[in-house]
């Protein structure tokens, strides 16, 4: 067991626990989008968990650090909310913003994130892009970039569950987004009866048709 | 026409199963299978793509993924000639960039796109590496160096006389078996 | 775990014995010998062309002499490069060798004894009869280890590099221990060449320490910086010595396979080490037991597929796996967990390929080199506006002002230094205040520019420096692997504030947002590529912040570089009238005459490519450029000139 202090508080962990995990378990609140509990190779892509460490001079991502006896951890300091922030914005700029009409808005990670770091659920200062990629069909999925937050979940998901990766990050740069290769086969692929990539999509940008089709009746 | 490109897709598949048979089926031959395809063909097809996805036990979504990921490999035919800019800093700095909109003005296409009659296609390249001859653009595999708009219509001259050439010299044979004489311009 | 002393000894001296009779029967002394450099550049410059002249007048005029291909000799600006050494003169050294020098060559100087003294640079070696080049400052101020040999050997004819020396430090390290070698490199206080300057011998001890059973070593040749030349280069004009390096480095980190990891852009480079590979296999250097020693080393070559962000060790490493090539989090670094999970060492070409020579040598001759915390020589890749381009390898510690001007022959047309880009897309751009800042890891550092792989662009006056932060991040936001927030996308935001400022759409505030965004990307992003990034907008804010302000406050481009905010018109004071050069140079057709065979140019159809600033006889220099657009003087484009 290890004794660690988050901003002034006590807490007990065990060493070599992911410090994030441990945070997010004794409910303090630290942004983060890609983080996947027991996944031992953490992505640390969506740049929103940084905590400041004492004896580390700049801010560390809180998933890729492990729990160490008399770790002394903020996480709101200034030098830390302003790369959330920025973080946070750069996200926002490229998700296109439509609450009104989206399924994910009661659990959104995103409202919630606005609501730690106070700030206004728009990239503010940053002009919105737009990412211009070809859509792929599939069976039974509908993909929205202009929603993707890139955070991999549902890649991870998809490979824990079915051994291979049906769904997959394809291109790169700011273009990056999950692909399914335009698999027109429904035969060849477990979808029909896995849904585990959209429920795990905390935005909404993966959906099955079925959720779709509700989504159009509703509008 | 069309049939005649399925005969060739199909031909290319054919031979690039044969081909994918020596090959270790583990991941870390991915790179090098797609490298092999696209330097045959060009281009990597979604066919092919399903193939090597078997072969090496990856899903298409797998392969298309890291295929995506490199500027190496393209997914539709190039052009029968391929016009390479270079986009050093060199390159860059000696105006590079003013090349390039010659060219695309000159075919009247956009860069990573292929002329409607599949003769050329544009590419940006990053550094080739010949920064002292710069600006660069490797038209075929042969580098140009100290290239300058003048050049651009140089280069594509040579290509118009060459295709000139090559239909007259059509032309005379297909006359000539016709027995007729053909006429000097 | 080295075998037998003796043995190696032995082994490599029946191998060496080999070489140099292989050697000796392939070359005919009594004749000339015309070596021409062929690598990549001299070929883009014409090498080939001149090849094919001189093969062609040999047999001609019945001239006998050996024609053999050499790598680079770094002087780019000479390209194509011949040197000639005839029997009874020392080698003597052409440059612009073009296919009527190449005739002139057998014809006056085989032929009938006559140098050539309008076409030679120099001799290659000291003499009383035509000055050496070593007078001439960019050969007598270099200094070569690694480069030692590039240009001088034929780079796929292994027997003469092991007859020059090749090889000699394998067999030296074989008999010695791994803390032996490693040791010496300490010694040598050799830093990675590949950008960072990690202590070179750390990673090797690291490994070697290392339980694993598994090891491996990678040679990073994925130089994907544009602007960087030079591991190509050392790969076309000498692969034995990366092979050599390699080898040695992997004995004493106990790695038994290697990988080069080469750049597909780069296909004769990649034919060059592939050929290194196959004959150094046959004459047992590679392989099982080599020479008797009990090691046993296999490389392979991986083509990179054209993704910069492999050149990070972890990225590369993925790459190679067949993955994605994104960098993974670090720590476990590859020392501890590399390629497959394997201890490796990840070494750049310039590492492995000065190893030889440390060994040969040792540690201590090495660090009396260059400067105290950067022993060593540097490497750069010199372009853009200076006079001698090419590659140079000089100590540590030089100044950038001796390097571009008394080395590399300052800046040509009698224009004004401006700007120094040094380091690639993870450098910076250093002005004339720097100029004495000596060139070493540290000092580039605290710059605010770093040495990266070496690649320096030399900018004058005409260069605008937003337009340069502007073009190094369009490549890395097109480089980017799209991984992490900051690099994905505050690339992006960079490239597009930079873009409104070149475009004369800049907004007040706009160069504190990018401060303040480059800031959060350096700091917040997962990899050396994103860390990095913003410098190229940092170190131009810092010592060119007016230029910024011009572009946004007075929407004008001060070097008359940026497109939407320049304009030509023809002066017509200046004008000819008579001639037409502007109006048959316009790839647009924009360039009128009205009455009076005034010359306007169409401002709506121009494109500004400037042909016909070059077309202008020099007499007139007719053509003004001007920054705002608006300064042109207007000229009615009458009916009767459509």
């Amino acid at each position: 067991m290890a004794v660690i202090f988050v901003d002034n508080v006590e807490i007990d962990a065990e060493e070599g626990r992911t410090l994030l995990e441990v945070c997010l378990e004794k409910g303090i609140a630290i942004p983060n989008l890609c983080f996947i509990k027991h996944n031992d190779s953490p992505s640390a892509s969506c740049r929103l968990c940084f905590v400041e460490i004492e004896g580390i001079e700049e801010p560390v991502t809180s998933c890729t650090v492990k729990v160490k006896d008399g770790m002394v951890v903020t996480t709101d300091s200034a030098e830390v909310r302003e790369l959330q922030k920025t973080a946070f914005r750069l996200i926002l700029s490229t998700h296109r913003i439509d609450c009104g009409n989206c399924p994910s808005r009661k659990r959104c990670e995103l409202i919630k994130i606005s609501r730690i770091l106070k700030v206004k659920l728009s990239p503010e200062i940053y002009d919105p892009i737009e990412r211009k990629v070809k859509a792929e069909e599939h069976p039974h999925l509908i993909y929205d970039i202009s929603k993707c937050i890139n955070c991999g979940k549902c890649v991870y998901i998809c490979k824990k569950l079915h051994g291979r990766s049906y769904i997959t990050f394809a291109r790169r740069g700011i273009e990056t987004g999950i692909s399914f290769f335009g698999e027109k086969d429904a035969e060849s692929i477990p979808c029909g009866k896995c849904r585990a990539c959209a429920d795990i999509c905390p935005v909404s940008a993966l959906l099955f048709y079925e959720h779709y089709s509700d989504l159009l009746k509703k509008q | 026409m069309d049939d005649n490109l399925e005969l060739i897709e199909k031909e290319m598949l054919d031979d690039i199963s044969s081909f994918l048979e020596h090959v270790e089926p583990e991941r870390s031959s991915l790179i090098p299978v797609l490298q092999k395809i696209q330097a045959k063909y060009s281009y990597l097809s979604s066919d092919a793509i399903k193939l090597i996805g078997k072969r090496l036990d990856l899903t298409s979504s797998e392969v298309y993924g890291v295929a995506t990921f490199y500027n190496q490999f393209r997914f539709n035919p190039p052009g029968k000639h391929r016009i390479k800019v270079c986009m050093g800093t060199a390159c860059h700095v000696k105006g590079g960039d003013i090349i390039l909109e010659n060219f695309e003005r000159k075919l009247n296409i956009k860069t990573g796109e292929t002329t409607r009659d599949r003769e050329f296609s544009i590419d940006k390249v990053a550094c080739i590496g010949c920064c002292a001859l710069a600006p660069a653009v490797v038209v075929d595999e042969k580098i140009h160096g100290y290239v300058a708009p003048s050049k651009v219509e140089g280069i594509m001259l040579g290509f118009e006389i060459e295709k000139e050439m090559n239909e007259r010299k059509e032309r005379s044979s297909t006359e000539n078996s016709d027995g007729e004489i053909i006429e000097r311009q | 775990m080295s075998g037998n002393n003796e043995d190696i000894k032995n082994a490599f001296s029946e191998i060496k014995k080999n070489a140099e009779k292989n050697f000796n029967e392939s070359r005919n002394s009594d004749i000339p010998a015309i070596y021409i450099g062929m690598a990549t550049c001299g070929r883009a410059a014409g090498a080939e062309e001149a090849e094919r002249a001189i093969l062609e007048t040999l047999d001609e005029r019945n001239v006998k002499a050996d024609v053999i291909h050499v790598g680079c000799i770094g002087h780019c600006y000479a390209e194509p490069v011949v040197i000639v050494d005839n029997p009874g003169f020392p080698p003597i050294f052409y440059y612009n060798v073009t296919a009527g020098k190449s005739k002139l060559i057998v014809k006056a100087f085989l032929e009938r004894g006559d140098p050539l003294y309008e076409h030679l640079l120099g001799a290659m070696e000291e003499n009383e009869l035509i000055p050496s080049v070593m007078g001439f400052p960019r050969f007598g101020m270099e200094k070569r280890i690694v480069m030692e040999k590039c240009g001088h050997i034929d780079p796929e004819d292994i027997n003469e590099y092991i007859k020059k020396g090749g090889y000699a430090s394998l067999a030296f390290a074989l008999s010695k221990t791994q803390a032996d070698i490693i040791d010496e490199i300490r010694i040598s206080g050799l830093r990675g060449r590949g950008g960072a300057g990690f202590p070179a011998w750390k990673k090797m001890e690291a490994v070697y320490g290392s339980d694993s059973k598994e090891k491996y070593i990678i040679c990073n040749a994925d130089e994907g910086d544009p602007g960087a030349y030079m591991d190509r280069t050392i790969i076309e004009s000498n692969p034995h010595q990366l092979l050599e390096g390699m080898m040695v480095a992997a004995f004493a980190a106990g790695a038994s396979k290697g990988i080069i990891y080469v750049r597909h852009e780069y296909p004769l480079a990649v034919k060059i080490i592939k050929k290194a590979i196959d004959d150094s296999n046959r004459m047992k250097l590679l392989g099982e037991n080599i020479l008797n020693s009990g090691f046993s080393f296999h490389i392979d070559i991986f083509e990179g597929s054209g993704a910069f962000v492999c050149g990070e060790e972890t990225a590369l490493i993925e790459s190679v796996e067949g993955k994605r090539g994104m960098p993974r989090t670090r720590p476990p670094y590859p020392v501890e967990r590399g390629l497959k999970n394997k201890p490796t060492v990840i070494n750049n070409v310039k590492t492995l390929s000065t190893i030889p020579a440390i060994v040969n040598k040792g540690g201590k001759w090495f660090s009396g080199i260059g400067t105290k915390s950067s022993p060593g020589t540097a490497i750069f890749s010199i372009v853009g506006n200076v006079v001698h381009a090419g590659l140079v390898e000089i100590p540590m510690g030089v100044t950038i002002r001796t390097l571009i001007y008394d080395i590399c022959g300052g800046i040509p047309g009698g224009k004004a230094f401006k700007a120094l880009q040094i380091g690639g897309p993870s450098g910076g751009c250093l002005p004339e205040s720097a100029l004495d800042t000596p060139i070493d890891f540290d000092s580039l550092t605290e710059a605010g520019a770093m040495m990266g792989s070496g690649g320096m662009v030399v900018m004058d006056e005409d260069s605008c420096m937003v337009d340069v932060a502007k073009y190094f991040l369009e490549f890395t936001k097109n480089e980017s692997c799209g991984k992490c927030t900051f690099c994905r996308i505050g690339t992006g935001h960079l490239l597009t504030i930079l873009e409104r400022i070149t475009n004369g759409e800049g907004r007040e505030g706009d160069v504190e947002l990018l401060e303040r965004l480059a800031g959060d990307i350096k700091r917040g992003s997962l990899c050396g590529l994103g860390k990095t990034a913003p410098n190229p907008v940092l170190t131009t804010i810092r010592y060119f912040r007016h230029e910024y302000e011009a572009h946004i406050h007075s929407k004008r481009c001060p070097s008359l570089k940026c497109r939407p905010l320049t304009a030509f018109y023809i002066d017509l004071g200046k004008c000819a009238r008579g001639c037409d050069a502007c109006v048959g140079s316009c790839p647009v057709d924009c360039i009128f005459t009205t009455k009076g065979r005034k010359k306007g140019i169409d401002q709506e159809v121009c494109v500004k490519c400037g042909e016909c600033v070059t077309a202008c006889p020099e007499e007139y220099n007719a053509v003004i450029k001007v920054s705002p657009p608006h300064l042109v003087p207007h000229i009615e484009k009458l009916e009767e000139s459509k």
